[in-house]
């Protein structure tokens, strides 16, 4: 426990310094501000222009938002079909597989071909790059599923949709779970990567136009905002896991259930 | 062994849990060769006995324990359970315990004890009722709020006995439920089904592959064959109940013992 204290504050610490030293290192001379501005004045660009950064951050905000349905409500029923039936399992698995391992950044302009530059382009782009990382975790979390447990339901007389109700759905949380943190991440790298790409909305937008006139505390403030997206999307997720799925914590919780038994508080029944 | 005052039982079992097994073959079909598992295996058990299935592994034991619960079709002939055929599970009958504990892990001990009774729509404070009665049957009273993640194996096993119950059916199916529980833990938990068996009345089924274990729990022991799977023999165990330690080291129990292993040594 102590050691986890320690390795808390540590972290802590390290984040602090950093944010020190953006301060500190491009107002004492030692990084140009054209490298990197100083915090402070970041923060000031992004005040002063905050009407511009806000329609930004909507716009974005918007896209990531329907893309993320799409994404993960979609990655999600496709994995449970693909990972619970034996047959598009085969056929299609190695496909997906692959495909991931293409850098889908190439097909963006085709999806403004297609769709345009505003945010439809974006919201499809975003949606596949965020699809395939759920749908192929998904999958995975269906089949290692404990087969014992799906018996044990038949042995109480659980019929076929209770047994997915009850039991697989149940079971694969999870797992569901880890591939839509990762699924989501995707998603916002998609919607800002395509923004700087070829758009003429959203931060990153604003990030690459302030790039092109060398406007470098703007550049940072964008920046600054998909940071703080980024965070926050990543603390939902964690709030989310603490609520779904209690009994993910099993090997801190055992160990708890183990101290008492040492320390006597609980008799063991066998 | 705790004595037998302290234990409420769960509601008396109708004087019903007669198993008749007739005639029984089991073929699995590979994609080279039929392997008969089962070869024309007949079994009667009366209501309220606690039988032991040993024999080899592979015997099919274990195929016909799931044959006993509905969970497999049989490819030839007949299993009766009160007298009526059993072609899927049935929880007013017939309650599983499998070798692992297969507690839901994201469900409390006493939601997963709750959880045939949920399955079939039964009232939440009716569902607590039970679960509690059948938690209490097997000492875990005060442990109901707890996640399997913070019980013990035999624990576990506990909560998987009290679940195989909570609908109180005349028959037990048990599947080697103590074989992954360490040999200590093993000896309480025989003891503990002894006492829960003795409390209940119901008929018991149960497969091990200890011969000690059988002889010290069974009223009769069946002992099959390897491949495929038959009865070769089938023993009274006459020892007197409540079963004690002190029995195991005793001259009839060797002399049973050695006889079942004679059995599997032959046949395996």
């Amino acid at each position: 426990m102590k050691h986890s204290m320690s390795a808390t504050t540590l972290r802590r610490l390290i984040v602090i310094c950093l944010i020190a030293l953006w301060e500190m290192l491009p107002r004492a001379g030692l990084i140009p501000e054209l490298f990197l501005p100083s915090l402070s004045s970041t923060i000031a660009a992004g005040w002063n222009d905050a009407g511009e950064y806000g329609h930004a951050l909507a716009v974005t905000l918007y896209e990531i938002a329907i893309s993320m349905v799409f994404a993960c409500g979609g990655g999600i029923l496709a994995g449970a079909v693909v990972g619970s039936l034996p047959r598009p399992r085969v056929l299609i698995m190695p496909m997906i597989s692959s495909i991931y391992a293409v850098p889908l950044v190439i097909l963006y302009p085709v999806f403004t071909v297609w769709l345009g530059i505003g945010s439809e382009s974006k919201i499809a782009f975003a949606a596949i790059y965020g699809f395939l990382p759920t749908m192929l975790s998904t999958a995975a979390g269906i089949q290692t599923i404990d087969p014992q447990l799906v018996l044990a339901a038949r042995s109480m007389g659980a019929t076929l949709s209770q047994r997915l109700t009850r039991v697989i759905i149940p079971a694969a949380i999870p797992t569901v779970l880890s591939g839509l943190r990762v699924g989501g991440a995707l998603v916002i790298v998609g919607v800002v990567v395509s923004e700087m790409l070829i758009s003429s909305a959203g931060i990153g937008y604003l990030i690459s136009r302030y790039r092109t006139i060398l406007d470098s505390a703007h550049v940072f403030a964008g920046v600054l905002l998909v940071l703080a997206m980024a965070i926050a999307f990543n603390a939902a997720i964690k709030w989310i896991e603490r609520k779904a799925s209690i009994w993910q914590t099993g090997s801190r919780a055992g160990q708890r259930a183990a101290d008492d038994i040492t320390a006597g508080a609980i008799q063991p029944a066998t | 062994m705790q004595p037998l005052a302290n234990v409420t039982p769960l509601k008396p079992a109708a004087r019903a849990g007669s198993i008749a097994v007739r005639n029984v073959g089991q073929i699995f079909r590979t994609s080279t060769q039929d392997v008969e598992a089962l070869s024309d295996v007949s079994l009667e058990v009366k209501p309220g006995r606690f039988v032991v299935l040993v024999g080899p592994s592979g015997c099919g034991k274990s195929t016909l324990l799931m044959m006993m619960a509905g969970l497999r079709q049989q490819t030839s002939c007949t299993v009766l359970i009160n007298d009526a055929p059993i072609p899927q599970p049935d929880p007013d009958r017939v309650g599983v315990v499998f070798q692992e504990p297969s507690l839901f892990p994201w469900l409390t001990a006493e939601e997963n004890v709750e959880f045939p009774l949920a399955l079939r729509g039964v009232a939440k404070s009716e569902r607590r009722g039970k679960a509690e009665d059948a938690l209490k049957l097997v000492g875990l009273e005060g442990f109901g709020k707890r996640h399997p993640h913070e019980l013990s194996g035999g624990m576990k096993q506990r909560v998987s006995i009290a679940r195989g119950m909570v609908q109180d059916p005349p028959v037990l199916l048990m599947d080697e439920p103590f074989a992954a529980l360490d040999e200590q833990t093993r000896m309480t938990m025989g003891d503990e089904l002894l006492r829960i068996w003795a409390a209940t009345g119901k008929t018991v089924v149960f497969v091990t592959h200890s011969l000690t274990e059988a002889v010290y729990l069974a009223d009769e022991v069946v002992v099959m064959s390897a491949r495929p799977g038959r009865i070769v023999d089938h023993l009274t165990i006459s020892l007197p109940r409540p079963r004690t330690y002190e029995m195991l080291s005793g001259e009839t129990f060797g002399t049973l013992r050695d006889r079942i292993w004679r059995h599997i040594k032959k046949s395996a």
